[in-house]
């Protein structure tokens, strides 16, 4: 009897676990799946594909476009003019080859990419001394900054997007590309920042004073003393603090959706996958395949901060 | 170069310089943050007593905009919503991730791996995973019509679940504890594992049982932190825009209905100031009330 009831003990438990995983990746299986099927698999609940097809990615990768784009009158064209060059030849083909006006996944990705990665790292700089600031000096009003550093920290998106939308368009900052570049990577700067500087001020206060002081005494600035000891003892909370800006700006809708309204060409990931999907019918695969290729490298880069997760967390490194 | 002039000044004393090398630091924060969160935070009240124009300039109308928004049925629907939504995924993400934490905090065989595969809800961009949750609940192609309809029969036809507005909401706080649960997991977990193993075997000898156990020691271990994670919830769905507009339009939370009011149609910017103002006092006021009462802070 006792060892019945513990068996089903056991039963139950991994039950709940499998339970757990399942409900954990099983939409990441479903995207994965979608993406690899054709569009008359869809329909069919089966998660493995009756037969792979890897077109979406190629598309999305612009690999081998260019046979199948390429119209007959033009591939007559070519091979039948003797005199045209390779140069010119391949002008053409290229020309037929980018898919980017059907799906650009590319500019999007380089879009999000550039402003993710300058935002972090403004965000980081500007942090570090901020940070210090905060955590190593004496000064009067410094309790007065942290608290507000605190107090912004729960300011949603929405609560002050149409102020500032107001104000960016007041200064003339949406009516060019540049401009609007420009305004979308200081909001996202702004974003970060608050997170960064309470997240980096935390890991600061562990380190123990006496290391710069006796830098300090070999007569070493402060300058230097954040330099060549701050900022080398705290490489992992700096890659993780500009992990979590990157993500931050990464994942940004709202504010790219007002922002970029007027610039088709600055869309990021986000607003421009929600545009093709909304726009465009039964892409089913190729929007599964950019998810997957949108996910991807997030997870790597939080997978290889992991063992400072938990405790970046706790530190107050969070924001959604 | 002016500060190491300032600095390097022997008329200063160590503490005035560490003052003013403090302040030299913060100040590129502090202005950035003054100048694009304060200020928009003020002008946005400025901007609820106008009738705003993007181009031309703002005319005051007074309280205008505040008895357009309040007098508006749509309004207090989008309460309801809103509070129907944050109670729900707050209650679901904790209960869920404290339940993970107490299985995670158990020996089993690849809990390495089953750890790291339980965060990829939360580290995924929303936008990518997104789609996957619009696929699964696809009135022709989903897996879940595939299940309720075809297998089960619960419905009687395939519809779009997430098109209509009493099931969408529903998908939309499944989707929303999907997300969230792995974070209220890991700071749970991180608690569960800092509990002294003794204290169990010492309950264990005076004979405690599972519940008994739970109840005496990992609950009071952990009832700050998840008092901790129930109030950044809160905030945080409380304000939710992304996860909510993406999955599906028919949820309007205040911040979607804000966001339709503000930038669609006849972008009555103003009455969108209106709106992001109470719902900032409205969570204002609840964060006091709650830090009061359940925090005991």
């Amino acid at each position: 009897m006792v060892k019945n009831k513990s068996f089903l003990n056991r039963a139950g438990f991994f039950l709940l676990i499998i339970f757990i995983l399942l409900f954990s990746v099983f939409p990441f299986i479903q995207m994965l799946s979608t993406s690899l099927k054709y569009q008359w698999d869809w329909g069919n609940p089966s998660l493995i594909p009756t037969q792979i097809n890897l077109e979406a990615y190629k598309e999305l990768l612009n690999i081998g476009q260019a046979e199948k784009d390429l119209p007959e009158s033009v591939q007559n064209l070519i091979n039948e003019t003797p005199d045209i060059t390779k140069a010119q030849k391949k002008a053409i083909i290229a020309k037929f080859k980018d898919t980017s006006g059907v799906f650009p996944f590319f500019r999007y990705f380089r879009n999000s990419l550039l402003l993710a990665t300058t935002a972090a790292l403004l965000s980081v700089s500007i942090a570090i001394f901020g940070a210090y600031s905060l955590s190593r000096l004496q000064y009067k009003g410094r309790s007065t900054i942290q608290r507000g550093v605190l107090f912004v920290y729960m300011f949603g998106g929405i609560l002050i997007l149409i102020p500032l939308y107001k104000m960016f368009v007041n200064m003339g900052f949406l009516s060019t590309k540049t401009g609007t570049f420009t305004s979308l990577l200081i909001i996202y700067l702004v974003q970060t920042l608050p997170v960064s500087l309470y997240m980096l001020g935390n890991f600061f206060r562990t380190i123990s004073f006496s290391i710069e002081e006796a830098a300090m005494i070999e007569g070493a600035g402060r300058f230097e003393t954040i330099w060549k000891i701050i900022v080398p003892l705290s490489m992992s909370a700096i890659v993780t603090v500009f992990v979590y800006s990157f993500m931050i700006a990464w994942n940004e809708y709202l504010y790219a959706s007002v922002f970029l309204r007027g610039f088709e060409e600055l869309q990021t990931l986000p607003i421009g996958l929600q545009t093709l999907f909304v726009s465009k019918n039964a892409i089913w695969d190729r929007i599964m395949a950019a998810s997957m290729m949108t996910a991807v490298p997030v997870i790597v880069l939080f997978m290889s901060i992991q063992k400072n997760l938990a405790g970046g967390l706790s530190a107050g490194g969070v924001k959604e | 170069m002016g500060l190491t002039n300032i600095l390097n000044q022997n008329n200063l004393n160590r503490q005035q310089r560490e003052s003013v090398l403090g302040w030299a630091l913060i100040l590129p924060a502090a202005a950035i943050i003054l100048s694009l969160i304060l200020y928009p935070i003020l002008y946005n009240i400025y901007l609820s007593f106008f009738d705003v124009n993007l181009e031309g300039g703002n005319t005051y109308i007074g309280l205008d905009n505040y008895s357009n928004v309040l007098f508006d049925l749509t309004f207090w629907n989008s309460v309801l919503t809103t509070v129907i939504y944050v109670f729900f995924t707050t209650v679901g993400t904790t209960v869920f991730g404290l339940i993970v934490a107490l299985a995670m905090n158990k020996e089993f065989p690849f809990r390495w791996l089953v750890r790291s595969l339980v965060l990829l809800p939360y580290v995924a961009p929303v936008i990518s995973v997104v789609f996957a949750w619009k696929f699964i609940f696809d009135p022709v192609n989903g897996i879940f019509m595939d299940i309720t309809y075809e297998k089960l029969g619960i419905f009687s036809e395939r519809f779009n679940m997430i098109g209509t507005p009493e099931y969408a909401v529903w998908v939309a706080i499944l989707f929303s504890i999907w997300k969230g649960f792995p974070f209220a997991y890991l700071m749970i977990l991180s608690r569960l594992q800092a509990i002294d193993a003794t204290l169990y075997e010492a309950a264990e000898i005076d004979g405690a049982n599972r519940w008994a156990k739970f109840k005496a020691i990992t609950f009071p271990e952990v009832y700050f932190v998840i008092g901790s994670i129930v109030l950044l919830r809160i905030i945080w769905n409380f304000n939710k825009f992304d996860e909510i507009y993406l999955l599906t339009k028919n949820v309007k939370v205040m911040a979607v209905y804000t966001y339709f009011k503000a930038f669609t149609g006849a972008m009555e910017m103003g009455q969108g100031s209106a709106l992001a103002l109470i719902q900032f006092l409205l969570l204002v006021g609840f964060i006091l009330f709650y830090v009061k009462k359940v925090l005991k802070w």
